[in-house]
Parts: C-alpha cells; sequence; structure tokens
C-alpha cells in the first residue's frame, strides 16, 4: 500500500498519544486505589455501589443507636436492680416488724428505716438520664414521674406521666422499645386483694381471714365484677343437709355447696371461715374493688400504722398483710421487667452481630466492585510503559528514512 | 522536410514537459505541510507528429475514500461532542463533593440521631443542617445542569454560526470552479477544490450532509442535509441554519431558513429540522441534551420534589418542640407556565404547584396544557383544556401502552383556585376571560425543582419528632389490654371544611364547641363495656358511637366509623378525614377498662414521628416509570438508577467513539493512502524529471549540432 508522508507521523504520533492516555488512566486507578473512576467505567456497579453505600451508612448509624439503646437498657436494668434490692430489705423489715417480740419502740426504729427505704425507692423511680430527663416519666419527662403529695387524702405518692415509650431503629425492620413507662413497671401494681363482711342474716362469723392470698386473688379475678356491684356479693346459706351454699347475690346462681359443721373453721377459695348457724341462715361477704398502690405508696402506709401508736392488733396484722403482698407484687412486676430489659438486651446484640455481619459482607461486595487490584494494575501498567517507551524509541527512527538524504 | 525545426520542437515540449513535471513535483513537495492538499500529477499525451503535448495536471482523488472520511468524520464530530458533555455530567455526578446519596444518607442518620434523644437541640440542629446541606447538593448540580444548558446554548450558536458561514464559503467557491474552468487561461481550479472540499469536510463535522456534484457541467457541488433538506443548490443558492425556541426559551431548537430568489412565487419559510437526525457535532450536542442533560435535571428536580414533600408531610403528622402541629420543613415553589410563542394572547398567565402529599404521582415529564373551550364567564368560570405529558425534547410521554399520557377536564379561571390534575401537580388559571382557544402552554414542574427548593425553617424546634396524639390506658384498669399504636393521618388546623381534622393551632384537640357535631366533641375516650365490645366517648362523656361484636382491636376509631349501626355521627363521617387520628390495642380488654385520647401536650420525649421520618430512607416514595401501576423506588435507589443512566450513555459513548476514532483513521489512511504526498516518492521522481529535462536539453544540443554538420557540409 501507498503510504504519504503525513500517515507516517500522524501514526506514530497517534501511537504516542493512545500510549500517554492509557497510562495516565491507569496511573490514576493506582493513585486513587479505586477501579471505577467515574461512573462510565461500569455503570450497573456504581449504581451498585451507591446502594451498598447507602446501606453501609445506614449500619453504621444502626450500630450508634444500638449502643445508645444498650446504654439506656442498661440504665434501668441498674435502676430496677437497686429498686428490688431496697424491697428485699424492706420486706425482710416488714417481717421481722409482725414478730410478737417487736414493741413500740422497735416499731418506731423500723419504721424510721423503712421510711428511708421509701425515700430511696422513691427517688429510683424518678431517676434522670445524662440529659436531665426523668427516664420513667413517658412523653413528659421534663417533669417528675412521681410526685409527692403531703396534703393528699388518698395516696400520697402518685404517677404523674404518660404511658409513652420510645423506641430505636436497630435495623431497618427492627426497632426496639427503648423507655419503659413508670405507670406501667411502678403504678400499675394490684394491692393486696381484699373482701368485706357485708351482712349476716342470723349467722356469726367467729372469724374470717384469708390465709392463702394466691388462691384468693384467683377467685376475686374470676368473679371481680366492676359494672355490677351485685354481682361481687356471696352469701354463704347454710341449707337443710348441713350443707353450706355460696350464692351469686347478683346472678342467683349457687357456685359451690360445701360441707358445714358450726363453729368448725374450713377453708374455701383461700379464705378461712368458723362460722356459728343452723340451717337457713347466711352471712354475706363482698369482693372489694381491686387497688392499685406503687411500692413507694405500700412503704408510706406501713410507716404511718407502724407510727400509730393506737393501732388495734388486726388493723396492724392486716397492714403488714397489705404491706408484704404489695412488696411482692412490685418485687414481681419488676421482676417481669427485668426480664423483657434482659431480652431486648439480647435482641439487640444478636442484632448487632448481625449488622456487623452484613457490614463485612457488604464492605467485601463494595471493595470487590470498584477496588483495585493492585498486581494486576501495576502489571498492566508495566506493559503500557514499554508499549509507550517502545513507540517513543521508534519514532525518530522511522522519520529519519528519507531519500533526499541520499540525493 | 523540417528534421531539424521539428527536432528543436520535440525537443522544446520535452523541456516544457519535463519542466511541468519538476513544477508539479514541487508543488507537491512544497503543500506537503498543507491541510487539505491533494497530491497532483500531471498527464501528458504524445503529439501526432512527434514531441509531447501539453499535459493536463489533476488531483489524485478517490471519491469515495473523501466520501467515507466525511461520514465518518460526522459520526466522530457528533460522538466527541456527545461523550465529552456526557462524561463532564457523569463525573459531577460521581464527585464524593457533589454526592446526593451521600448527603441523604447523612440526613437520615440525622435525624435517627436526634430521635434517640428527641429535646436535643444540638441533634436537631444537625437535622437542620444535613437538610440544608442536602438541598446546597441538588442544587448545585441543578444549577451545573443550568449552565451546562446555557453553555450549550452558546455552541448551538457557535456551530450554527460556522456551519453557515461554510455553507456560504462553499457556495462562493462553486461560482469561482464554475467561472475559473469555463476560462482555460488561467488554468486549473485545483486549489480552490481542495478548499472546498476541506470546507465541506468541516461542514461535515458539524452536520451530517451528503453531496452531489451538479449535472449542468459547472463543477460545482450540490449539498443537502442528510435528512434530505438542501443546504446548496444548482442555482447557487443557499439554504442557512438558524436557532429558535417554542416556549421554553432556554429550550432552543434547529430551523432551516429558505432563500428562494426574490421572483419566485414561494414565500421564503422557516422549516424545523429534527435535531435527532442532524449528526456532526451540533447532532451531538442536541442528543447530549435531549437523551441525557434535560432528563437528568428533570429527574434530579423529582427526587427533590419527593424529598421536600415526604418530609413536609410526615413532619405535619407530628408535633414539634414548640407543641405545635408540625409545619413545612422545605419551601416547595410555584412554577409559572410558558407562553408558546405563537400564542394569540401572550399575556394570559398560568400556574402550577405540586400538590402536597401526591409526589408520590410526580412522573419527570413537562406538561403542554392547551385551551379547547373559552372560559364560559359565569360564577365559576369554567372552560375546557387539555393536558398532555411530554418528554425534554417535546414527543408525548408514553404509559405502559405505548399511548401518549393525557387529560381533558374542565377547571375554573379563578386566581387562587389550584385544580389537581394527573400526576401530582395542581394548576391556577388566574387570567379569568382573557384564555383563548389554541392557545397553549408549558408547565416544567420537576425542570427547575432541584434549585429552587429552599429551606422553609430553620428552627430546630420546628421538627415534629412527637406525636401529636397520646393514648394511653387508664391505670385502673383491670384487663391487660395496651395500646400498641396511635396513628395520625390528619392534623389539618383549619378548624371547618371538608378538610379539617380535630386537631387546633391551639394544643390541644377540638373541643364540642368547635367540632364539626353540633353537640358531640371528636372522640377522646374508649371504654370496653364488655370484652368484646366498646363506646366511643367525647371530652364530655357524651358517647359518639357503640361498636358490639368486636373480633380485632385494630383501629378502633375507624371500626366505629365503618360500623354502620354503631351511631356514628354523620357529621363525621361527612368530612374527608375526621377526627384524623385512631389507635390500636393488644391484649384482653375488660369491662369498665378506658383508653384516654388527648393531644400530646408536654409529651416533646415523644419520638415516633421521628423514627417514621427516618423510614422515608427506606420507604418507595418516587416513581420511576410513567407505568400507572408502576413500582415505587427509594430515593437512594432513583439516585442510583440516574446515575447509572447517565454512566450508561457516557460509557455507551466513549465505546462508539471509540470505534468511530478507529473508522475514521481506516478512511483518513485510505485517503492519505492515495492523495497524501509521499516525499520519498517525490524525490525520486525530482531525479527522474531532473533527467528528462537534461535529456531533452540535450536533444537541443543534438539538433544544433546536425545543423551545424549540415551547415558545414554546405559550405
Amino acid at each position: 500500500m501507498r503510504i504519504s508522508t503525513n500517515q507516517i507521523y500522524n501514526q506514530n504520533l497517534r501511537a504516542i498519544l493512545d500510549n500517554q492516555s492509557a497510562l495516565s488512566e491507569t496511573q490514576m486507578q493506582l493513585a486513587t486505589g479505586k477501579k471505577l473512576t467515574k461512573p462510565s467505567d461500569d455503570p450497573v456497579g456504581a449504581a451498585k455501589v451507591i446502594r451498598i453505600t447507602e446501606e453501609l451508612d445506614k449500619i453504621t448509624q444502626f450500630k450508634r443507636n444500638n449502643d445508645l439503646l444498650q446504654n439506656s437498657l442498661e440504665q434501668q436494668d441498674t435502676v430496677l436492680t437497686s429498686i428490688k434490692t431496697a424491697l428485699n430489705r424492706a420486706r425482710v423489715l416488714t417481717v421481722q416488724s409482725g414478730s410478737g417480740v417487736v414493741g413500740v419502740a422497735e416499731r418506731q426504729a423500723i419504721a424510721s428505716e423503712i421510711s428511708q427505704i421509701r425515700d430511696e425507692v422513691f427517688d429510683l423511680m424518678n431517676t434522670q438520664n445524662a440529659s436531665g430527663e426523668f427516664i420513667f416519666a413517658g412523653y413528659q419527662s421534663q417533669e417528675p414521674a412521681f410526685s409527692f403529695n403531703y396534703g393528699a387524702t388518698g395516696a400520697q405518692y402518685t404517677f404523674q406521666g404518660d404511658t409513652g415509650t420510645n423506641e430505636v431503629k436497630i435495623s431497618d425492620s427492627v426497632a426496639i422499645q427503648s423507655t419503659s413507662s413508670g405507670q406501667d413497671i411502678f403504678e400499675n401494681v394490684f394491692a393486696r386483694k381484699r373482701f368485706s363482711l357485708d351482712s349476716s342474716s342470723g349467722m356469726t362469723a367467729n372469724s374470717i381471714d384469708v390465709t392463702k392470698q394466691a388462691t384468693f386473688d384467683q377467685f376475686h379475678n374470676t368473679y371481680y365484677d366492676p359494672t355490677n356491684p351485685t354481682n361481687n356479693q356471696f352469701e354463704m346459706r347454710v341449707n337443710g343437709t348441713n350443707e353450706i351454699e355460696v350464692i351469686q347475690v347478683g346472678t342467683g346462681t349457687i357456685i359451690d355447696t360445701l360441707p358445714f359443721v358450726s363453729d368448725a373453721a374450713f377453708e374455701y377459695e383461700g379464705l378461712e371461715l368458723n362460722l356459728t348457724g343452723t340451717p337457713g341462715q347466711s352471712i354475706t361477704i363482698s369482693l372489694d374493688p381491686p387497688v392499685k398502690r406503687n411500692a413507694a405508696e405500700t412503704l408510706n402506709q406501713f410507716v404511718r400504722s407502724l407510727t400509730d401508736a393506737t393501732i388495734s392488733d388486726s388493723d396492724f396484722a392486716q397492714a403488714l398483710s397489705d404491706t408484704l403482698v404489695g412488696i411482692d407484687n412490685a418485687a414481681n412486676k419488676i421482676a417481669l421487667e427485668s426480664s423483657s430489659l434482659g431480652a431486648r438486651m439480647n435482641v439487640a446484640e444478636q442484632i448487632n452481630t448481625a449488622n456487623l455481619d452484613i457490614e463485612i459482607a457488604n464492605k467485601t461486595a463494595r471493595s470487590s466492585i470498584q477496588d483495585l487490584d493492585y498486581a494486576e494494575a501495576t502489571t498492566r501498567f508495566s506493559l503500557q510503559e514499554t508499549a509507550f517507551n517502545a513507540a517513543l524509541a521508534t519514532f525518530p527512527k522511522v522519520t529519519n528514512l528519507s531519500l533526499f538524504q541520499y540525493i | 522536410m523540417t528534421i531539424n525545426s521539428n527536432l528543436f520542437t520535440i525537443a522544446n515540449s520535452g523541456v516544457t514537459a519535463s519542466n511541468t513535471l519538476l513544477s508539479t513535483t514541487g508543488r507537491n513537495i512544497a503543500n506537503v505541510n498543507t491541510e487539505g492538499y491533494v497530491r497532483e500529477t500531471t498527464q501528458f499525451i504524445g503529439e501526432q507528429h512527434g514531441g509531447v503535448g501539453q499535459g493536463t495536471t489533476e488531483r489524485v482523488l478517490s471519491s469515495f475514500a473523501t466520501n467515507q472520511l466525511r461520514r465518518d468524520t460526522t459520526n466522530v464530530g457528533e460522538l466527541t461532542s456527545f461523550a465529552q458533555n456526557t462524561g463532564n455530567l457523569d463525573s459531577i455526578l460521581a464527585n464524593e463533593a457533589n454526592s446526593v446519596t451521600q448527603g441523604m444518607s447523612s440526613l437520615f442518620a440525622a435525624i435517627q440521631t436526634a430521635a434517640d434523644d428527641p429535646t436535643n437541640l444540638p441533634s436537631r440542629d444537625l437535622v437542620i443542617g444535613q437538610t440544608t446541606t442536602l438541598l446546597g447538593r441538588m442544587s448545585g448540580i441543578g444549577s451545573y445542569m443550568d449552565d451546562l444548558q446555557r453553555e450549550l446554548n452558546l455552541s448551538f450558536d457557535n456551530q450554527v454560526q460556522r456551519a453557515n458561514s461554510l455553507i456560504q464559503n462553499i457556495a462562493d467557491l462553486n461560482e469561482s470552479i464554475s467561472v475559473v474552468s469555463g476560462n482555460g487561461q488561467v488554468g486549473d481550479p485545483n486549489v480552490l477544490m481542495n478548499e472546498r472540499d476541506l470546507n465541506i469536510l468541516e461542514l461535515a463535522e458539524i452536520l451530517s450532509i451528503e453531496t452531489r456534484v451538479s449535472q449542468n457541467g459547472t463543477g460545482a457541488i450540490n449539498v443537502s442535509l442528510s435528512s434530505g433538506e438542501a443546504l446548496i443548490m444548482d442555482t447557487g443558492k443557499f439554504n442557512i441554519l438558524q436557532m429558535s425556541s417554542e416556549a421554553d426559551l432556554n429550550f432552543r431548537t434547529l430551523e432551516l431558513n429558505t432563500e428562494y430568489s426574490s421572483t419566485a412565487s414561494k414565500l421564503n419559510t422557516s422549516i424545523h429540522v429534527t435535531e435527532e437526525n442532524i449528526g456532526g457535532a451540533l447532532g451531538g450536542l442536541f442528543k447530549f441534551r435531549n437523551d441525557v442533560l434535560e432528563p437528568t435535571a428533570r429527574e434530579l428536580g423529582q427526587m427533590a420534589l419527593v424529598l421536600a414533600d415526604n418530609l413536609n408531610q410526615q413532619n405535619a403528622m407530628g408535633m414539634d418542640l414548640d407543641q405545635q402541629i408540625g409545619s413545612d420543613i422545605i419551601a416547595v415553589p410555584e412554577f409559572a407556565a410558558l407562553n408558546y410563542i405563537d400564542n394569540a394572547n401572550l399575556d394570559s398567565e398560568m400556574y402550577g404547584r405540586l400538590t402536597p402529599g401526591a409526589s408520590h404521582q410526580l412522573i419527570d415529564s413537562d406538561y403542554r396544557i392547551t385551551i379547547l373551550k373559552a372560559p364560559s364567564g359565569g360564577t365559576p368560570n369554567t372552560f375546557d383544556i387539555s393536558i398532555d405529558a411530554l418528554d425534554p425534547d417535546g414527543a408525548p410521554t408514553l404509559d405502559e401502552f405505548n399511548n401518549p399520557i393525557t387529560q381533558t377536564l374542565t377547571v375554573s379561571a379563578e386566581a387562587a383556585t389550584f385544580t389537581p390534575v394527573n400526576g401530582g401537580i395542581e394548576l391556577e388559571f388566574p387570567s379569568g376571560n382573557n384564555y383563548v382557544v389554541g392557545d397553549r402552554f408549558l408547565i416544567q414542574p420537576t425542570r427547575n425543582a432541584a434549585t429552587e427548593i429552599t429551606m422553609a425553617t430553620t428552627r430546630a424546634e420546628d421538627l415534629a419528632f412527637a406525636a401529636p396524639l397520646r393514648a394511653q390506658e387508664s391505670i385502673n384498669n383491670l384487663g391487660d389490654a395496651k395500646v400498641t399504636a396511635t396513628i395520625v393521618t390528619n392534623t389539618s388546623t383549619v378548624g371547618s371544611g371538608q378538610e379539617q381534622s380535630a386537631f387546633t393551632s391551639t394544643k390541644a384537640l377540638q373541643t364540642a364547641t368547635q367540632s364539626p357535631d353540633p353537640v358531640l366533641g371528636p372522640p377522646t375516650e374508649i371504654r370496653f363495656t364488655a370484652r368484646d365490645a366498646y363506646d366511643v366517648l367525647d371530652a364530655n362523656g357524651a358517647t359518639i358511637a357503640s361498636v358490639t361484636g368486636v373480633t380485632s382491636l385494630d383501629n378502633l376509631l375507624a371500626q366505629a366509623k365503618n360500623d354502620g349501626a354503631s351511631g356514628w355521627p354523620a357529621s363525621f363521617s361527612a368530612l374527608n378525614d375526621y377526627p384524623g387520628y385512631d389507635v390500636s390495642l393488644q391484649g384482653e380488654p375488660r369491662a369498665n377498662d378506658s383508653f384516654f385520647l388527648a393531644y400530646n401536650l408536654n409529651g416533646i420525649t415523644d419520638n415516633s414521628n421521628a423514627i417514621a421520618m427516618a423510614d422515608i430512607q427506606s420507604k418507595g416514595t418516587i416513581k420511576i416509570s410513567n407505568n400507572s401501576t408502576g413500582q415505587l423506588a427509594t430515593l437512594h435507589e432513583n439516585y442510583a438508577n440516574m446515575v447509572g443512566k447517565v454512566g450508561e450513555a457516557a460509557g455507551r459513548a466513549q465505546i462508539s467513539l471509540e470505534a468511530a476514532e478507529v473508522m475514521k483513521t481506516q478512511s483518513e489512511n485510505w485517503f492519505d493512502s492515495v492523495s497524501g504526498v509521499n516525499l520519498d516518492e517525490e524525490a525520486a521522481n525530482l531525479v527522474r524529471f531532473q533527467q528528462s529535462y537534461a535529456a531533452s536539453a540535450r536533444i537541443i544540443t543534438t539538433a544544433q549540432e546536425i545543423f551545424d554538420t549540415i551547415l558545414a557540409a554546405v559550405r
């Protein structure tokens, strides 16, 4: 083929320029460590990198959320443990105060110690976090969760927050409750379920006591009717065959029939009764409405009973039972919440591990798309360098060949 | 008879011929570096009576090679301008400093951090800061694209000007060449032809053209666009190109101005040229604008609007740190419609805006609104319009069945009345009776949105992280049912009309006197009368509705509303969404259990709305296809798609450009190998012609000697 002089120059020049741009491209990759220097290098990969990077950014945030969540759950756990320890001590003291050898002076001493514990519990229920928020006050965390009102006729320690709880997102699909409301874990505790003696038609009640509180609670739960008070009344009537029938007054149904011996104690649904009566006579008891009372209030009421010098033995015994049951119920609720906290911490931990795994997988995926294989790139670089050198070296040789030098 | 004189004549013709050959060789050597120079050869024919005739010097040219080179030059020109511009946009989108996706990740991370501690002002400030940064990044890319559009318009002008001057040059050269070749005295018009070829090649770089040698023997060349429109005609007349625009003054289109002779019966006119087929550098620029720049600008704008709308909507569903219902975080601009230049009444106006909460219907099209029927003049002053969705280049946008997306409807021509239309936008027609049938308007909802959205507030307190409603169980409940969700769907505080909700601007729910019902207030308590029946009560304890036979504890108010027998007031159900909230429970309620609903006064530690706001990140919010039932993509997916699309265009352009350059190199080689000067060849010729010159000169001395011999013999 005929070759024109310009062609020779152009061809050489093109070879040099092409080599130069290839070298510069590889050099850029080596300098940045990235295979993709712009999206057009691999459009599909670039779009994928954007999505993976978003995933990774989210995981970073989820990890941070997880740390905050664990801190907050741990703080609550610590508070609950402290309250539980305090309540245990209060229970020991309460039991101690019921022993027959404790006199008025000792009761005073116990009262002062229990009032300390009451204050401690009150303080713990109003725990604040690092930002000064009352952690058990629900959404209204700027105000204390519980307030003390000396002049109140009923409960002096009352909850004044709300039931709001917050959640923290720790993965795309999992949000975990990070706070608990004082209403749920402290205030929503049943006081001891009680009954009252309503009326009697000829029958005498020598004694009626709750001896098995749990059985009685069961009975109370089953039969208590908040809307119709007469359903809460139970008439115990001795029938002709020396049995006693338990009749729900509101419905008139006989719910139970028991053997009856006058003046002898018998048990019914956690109650120990000792009645005197003849067939046809009856006595009516009714279930008291259930009351909810937080631990501080329970202790507060017991302190008042302890310091009441004129309290009767039976009233004190009632107060003692109220307190023991109240403390147990509060402790149960706290134990329940503790296990829920533990469960949530476990979930958070597991999700954190999963997030870390996903993070590694995503980083590997992203790296394989956008990061440079240095071995390959350096090899390529030296190959291109060789080609460039060859182009530079041959240029003067080819162009020096001219017939004009020989004529 | 005349041997000697004959010999002299022969010698003379030989010397002259050698001289001509030498001068041709000299010209070839001298022009070795001249652009567009085609090597020449001189051909001779032997004379009948001895000697050599007059030579003709011609260019050595292959018209196949020339045409191939011209076509390849057009291709390379088109792909170069397309690939360069696309590559620039590609790098801008990939630049980490501009990265919108990183800005979005940071924003949503900031929202989550703030959600962890909703009363913390610094972390709220960070959310505002990240939002501002993200808007800045979007508007940065948006204004880069605006600048690019302006640059493009300048390039269009430059290229068109250059093309026009080349067209004129070629026409002039055609004329000169016909004059020179008609007049044998002046010689061959080779230089003029070289220049004309060069001009044609240059024109081919700008536009895709076809050439044809004129039939009337003048040696003129006719040039036309590849799409058929004539640029330079037989008559010597030529047409020129010019830029114009239809409605959007920044969106220029190409036209051809015809130049008929003044005596022709036809009037001069402007023909619209299809930019898609124009080819060359100009075609590459048009292609870049229509296929890459404009769609990308709209997609970015769509994304900006969707982000703004979602943040605003979610913020409105919450309560801010001032304990008010959340207001807009980002201000979404109204956009004015553009008049088409051929409208009868250029003064009538039209405005559009995004329908709040409808951004998921938004597509990245423009809309052309045509007036079908004049305003009635009545009250309301109604008239008919049709709305056609257009792609950036003005072609109709097609739906999944390949039908144009269009809508015809009756609207009222009143100021401040916005009529919602398809595609998530609403339109206002403030010019009353001034709309003329046939007039058209162009609206571009997404074109400039990325640069036009701004922060509506910079107060960190205005972020509504709390839910405005608090639902809680009564402490006296005996059952274990708990509130699992409060749902807020409408927080309008207008206080009257179809849109109203039970929320007010006074940090409380409506009272019984404020509510739409003459007696009842909005629901504030749900009280169970049995485990499967409940009453809905207002703040005064009056029963709003009673539901029995409950099987699910989800959405208790909606159940009351939908249960025909519940007694839900008609005054409530007549409204669009009243009271605008609902509640779901879980567990086992017992008779007499109550659940209270109240304005979340002082509930500023609540983060439920912040969590919902953070969820926007992973929620499908944006329509990426015109398919009416299409899946929605997340903002990140959309951005990744957008970058991928531009990257793909840039990558493809780069590959095609490389291929076209190889082709062009081939045809250049072909052309050069036929028409280029080879100095070695010329060196050889130089020696050869020098020798023939010397030999011819020797013939003269020989003739002289013969003559002298004869002279001496007769002396």
